[in-house]
């Protein structure tokens, strides 16, 4: 049976009224969830939808539920989020876990590959950007649906959550032995940051490539919450601003602004600040988990039997790639004493 | 490192030998192809310079294996000694992840020793074991 028909009996069934699927088309990207774009037809009455399915195998493993929550805290919020429409858990007539949400049309997402990315609109976006994230981390967390899942850390905590996961994803999927990341690692734990200043709604995969924008400088949709959590709100802007995802910027982060001016944007929409020593910790964290993100891309190439080009991409050059940025992290740090 | 080249190339016959769903036949599948394309440029890249990335690596992990063997233990010496007679890259990534575990061992000594000047050295190595191993990705334009 197609993916048309499969999603037209479930729709079907759930709306009460025979549904008509058009337009059906997979969307590049995205190496963790299938995602794809459809209109449907019911009672006279047409929608614009995204499908997001759980694919065979995965670049990361993220729990659903907490995505389509995600998306739930922040649609209707004032920042450019999409609606989460329906969950089904247990796959229904889909066979595989999925989620519908609404579709915003008009955007494009830039690959972090691109150079320059955004061009002439690197200003204004990267202002609304970081504010959007600043925005983010302002929202409290326990008002939120996502608190309904999301496991909540103790503010000293939030550090150590994080870094005991990657590491144990790491752990588990390495396939040859890495020596920059395992020194990081050791270098995190021996020096943690201080306690997290509030909870925050941590996106997980804020980044170059993970919104859309018009083309004209307005970004309208923030996509790609399936690593969503509940933690510090600078582990976001340390991963907003990893160097994977500026190819060929140095002295712009994300492809768009100074750092400085980035952290005074994201500072004054989320009334908190980026103590310098605290973001040096989380920055450096951020590259540890893209390591690990890509130690898992490449064991599920292999497990996928090598049929995914982008999990070939992401555990093989990109993984190459974060390890020079680790080891010139690495390097800057204080010796030894 | 892993996937290796063999993998990779492989990958990308088995990539595009499937029929596409109807529904990844438009964009899915032209950015699929995208990606085997620029996986296939990268190869390239590893097979003209991917020995010479590992035998350099392999000699400089041995050198400071042997060097510190003084200081941290003879079994350094001893995951230092061999040479790489078998140039293939299966034959010299199988020493080199011998020699990383060694090198990781050596490593947290030398931080429990609070030994600076070494760390400092095994930071320099590392930046130029990242920096042999690299692939270099011509930039896209933007769309």
């Amino acid at each position: 049976m197609s993916l048309q028909t499969q999603l037209e009996a479930y729709l079907t069934r759930t709306l009460g009224a025979p549904a008509v699927v058009t337009m059906l088309s997979r969307i590049p990207g995205g190496a963790s969830r299938e995602t794809y774009r459809f209109d449907v037809e019911v009672g006279g009455e047409f929608k614009r939808l995204i499908l997001r399915r759980d694919p065979v195998g995965s670049l990361i493993d993220t729990d659903r539920r907490l995505e389509f929550l995600a998306f739930r805290s922040f649609f209707g919020s004032g920042l450019p989020v999409p609606e989460a429409v329906a969950l089904e858990e247990e796959g229904a007539e889909l066979e595989r876990p999925f989620f519908i949400m609404g579709r915003i049309d008009g955007g494009k997402a830039q690959s972090p590959f691109s150079m320059p990315p955004y061009g002439e609109h690197a200003e204004t976006i990267g202002q609304q950007f970081y504010s959007h994230l600043g925005a983010i981390a302002a929202a409290d967390p326990a008002t939120l649906p996502i608190a309904q899942v999301a496991p909540i850390p103790a503010l000293d905590g939030c550090w150590k959550k994080e870094l005991d996961y990657w590491e144990g994803v790491i752990d588990e999927d390495e396939q040859h032995p890495q020596p920059i990341v395992r020194a990081c690692i050791r270098r995190l734990r021996a020096n943690p940051p201080p306690p997290a200043q509030k909870l925050s709604v941590v996106h997980g995969d804020y980044r170059t490539g993970n919104f859309m924008h018009d083309g004209a400088g307005k970004v309208i949709a923030l996509l790609d919450w399936e690593m969503a959590h509940i933690g510090d709100p600078l582990e976001d802007l340390g991963w907003a601003m990893e160097p994977l995802w500026c190819y060929g910027e140095t002295d712009r982060v994300s492809g768009m602004l100074p750092k400085a001016r980035a952290i005074a944007i994201w500072e004054a929409a989320s009334g908190l600040k980026a103590d310098p020593a605290a973001f040096a910790w989380w920055e450096l964290f951020a590259s540890v988990k893209g390591q690990a993100i890509w130690t898992s891309a490449a064991k599920e190439y292999r497990a996928g039997g090598f049929k995914d080009p982008v999990l070939g991409l992401s555990g093989w050059y990109t993984a190459r790639r974060q390890d020079v940025i680790l080891a010139d992290r690495l390097a800057a740090l204080e010796a030894l004493s | 490192m892993t996937p290796t080249v063999p993998e990779l190339l492989m990958g990308n016959f088995l990539a595009m030998m499937d029929p596409p769903p109807v529904e990844s036949a438009g964009d899915y599948m032209q950015a699929k192809i995208g990606v085997t394309g620029m996986l296939s440029l990268l190869c390239a890249q590893e097979a003209e310079r991917g020995i010479a990335a590992r035998t350099w690596e392999n000699t400089a992990i041995r050198a400071l294996l042997a060097g510190s063997a003084g200081r941290y233990g003879s079994r350094f010496a001893e995951a230092a000694a061999g040479v790489d007679t078998d140039l293939s890259l299966a034959a010299m990534d199988r020493a080199n992840a011998e020699l990383r575990t060694a090198l990781i061992d050596l490593h947290i000594a030398v931080e429990d020793a609070l030994d600076g000047p070494l760390d400092t050295q095994i930071r320099a190595l590392y930046v130029k074991m990242a920096d042999a191993r690299r692939l270099d990705l011509p930039p896209m334009p933007a769309s």
